[in-house]
């Protein structure tokens, strides 16, 4: 058979041809296909033992239903981990020591997972922000993926993910309605908005992994999806009365960002220090690499049964 | 159309809050009745551990209230038990579609 070349590759996408299994593509693409797909499988796999973290204060919980939700919700998300991490296996990684093996720090999903959300009323504005970040960038490979495995695999992945958003909006709104718990949403918003601004990455004009976009991994920018997940966070925080820093420009025809972006985060205070004004990206991603508070923890809690079961002694 | 099949009509555009698929043709409505302006619905969940309960009533109780004549909608969960033979013909092509069942 033939080997395939960048061109007839790049041909084959643009074409709209689905690319089914590594033969159908070139090295780079499938290396670059890998990276991607660990990061949405380690993103799912994290948010499991982070929501559950949220849970351990009952007395936050409004009712048991509430725990059930939760429950379900980490089910579905450990569920959608599975479907990422079985692409990569049919890529021929070893997944086992993907997800065993590795140290915490070398896992790849967003830094706001690392910051413990501490009660029932985070967890909700989780499920609001970062499900609908979440959300965003799922359905947009939905669209756009030239990966027909992954395209495919996400119908049921998205119709889960706006159960998940739909949880977190409407107790938000619920929240709301009570001036205590009130003050509680909007705590929770002011640190994890711009948290979750930065979910989406580095900006255009610095963005160094150009394939995503040229290979079809995904079809829009980091920038544009910033945009998509404000278009639906920025109204949904106006409509129950919680104050985001992002606002509609008319005459630009886009969401704005009314706080120094980047800043320097205080992850143990949950608090942006915006009063230094803007940081540099490299700062940033110097933070993404040490890791938060939660990132040892919430790896262990994954890891520690299968260390358990065979004692080490699997490797 | 009887009030209840009007009801039962009205319930066929609520969907499941994951899946897109109504609450009657997934077989969650285990009973209708309509006294007056109040709607009984006797409902049941696929599983004792299901998610979405509060969600689903809502829902339910969201669509009722906006039917002529209904100001009231009482809920009775009666949990019969639920399988996948409860589920209607088009329900399960519904439920393919989207890569369940």
């Amino acid at each position: 058979m033939t080997p395939v070349t960048e061109e007839i590759l790049l041909d084959r996408i643009k074409s709209g041809k689905l690319i089914e299994d590594s033969s159908q593509a070139t090295e780079r693409y499938i290396e670059g296909l890998k990276r991607v797909l660990t990061v949405s499988a380690d993103t799912e796999l994290i948010s499991a033992p982070a929501y559950m973290r949220a849970t351990r204060d009952f007395s936050t919980l409004p009712s048991v239903n509430n725990y059930i939700t939760v429950m379900g919700i980490v089910q579905d998300e450990l569920g959608h981990a599975h479907i990422a991490y079985r692409m990569l296996r049919d890529l021929g990684v070893d997944t086992e020591e993907l997800v065993y093996g590795r140290d915490p720090k070398q896992f790849k999903y967003p830094y706001a997972f690392d910051v413990p959300l501490e009660s029932f009323t985070e967890l909700v504005v989780a499920n609001g922000f970062y499900d609908r970040a979440g959300f965003t960038l799922l359905s947009d490979i939905h669209k756009n993926s030239s990966y027909g495995p992954w395209k495919r695999a996400l119908v049921k992945v998205d119709r889960e993910e706006t159960f998940h958003l739909r949880h977190g909006e409407k107790w938000m709104g619920v929240l709301s309605r009570d001036p205590e718990k009130k003050a509680e949403v909007q705590r929770a918003v002011d640190w994890m908005f711009v948290l979750t601004l930065e979910w989406f990455g580095l900006p255009d004009t610095m963005k160094r992994h150009k394939e995503q976009i040229e290979y079809g991994y995904k079809g829009s920018t980091n920038d544009e999806l910033r945009q998509t997940w404000m278009s639906a966070t920025v109204p949904l925080c106006e409509k129950l009365g919680f104050d985001a820093p992002a606002h509609y420009d008319k005459e630009k025809d886009e969401y704005v960002i009314d706080c120094p972006f980047p800043a320097r985060f205080d992850a143990e205070e949950k608090r942006w220090a915006f009063e230094e004004g803007a940081i540099s990206w490299d700062d940033v991603i110097q933070r993404w690499r040490e890791r938060g508070p939660s990132n040892e923890e919430f790896v262990d809690h994954i890891q520690r049964g299968y260390k358990e079961l065979y004692n080490g002694s699997s490797n | 159309m009887s009030r209840e099949e009007g009801v039962r009509e009205a319930l066929k555009e609520v969907l499941d809050p994951e899946y897109p698929i109504s609450l009657v043709d997934l077989g969650l409505i285990r009973g209708i009745e309509v006294d007056g302006s109040t709607a009984r619905i006797k409902l049941t969940y696929t599983c004792m551990g299901c998610p979405a309960t509060d969600m689903i009533q809502d829902d339910i109780r969201d669509r009722l209230l906006l039917m002529d004549g209904i100001a009231e909608v009482e809920i009775e969960e009666v949990w019969d038990s639920w399988s996948r033979e409860n589920i209607s013909d088009k329900g399960l092509v519904q439920l393919r579609n989207v890569g369940v069942v």
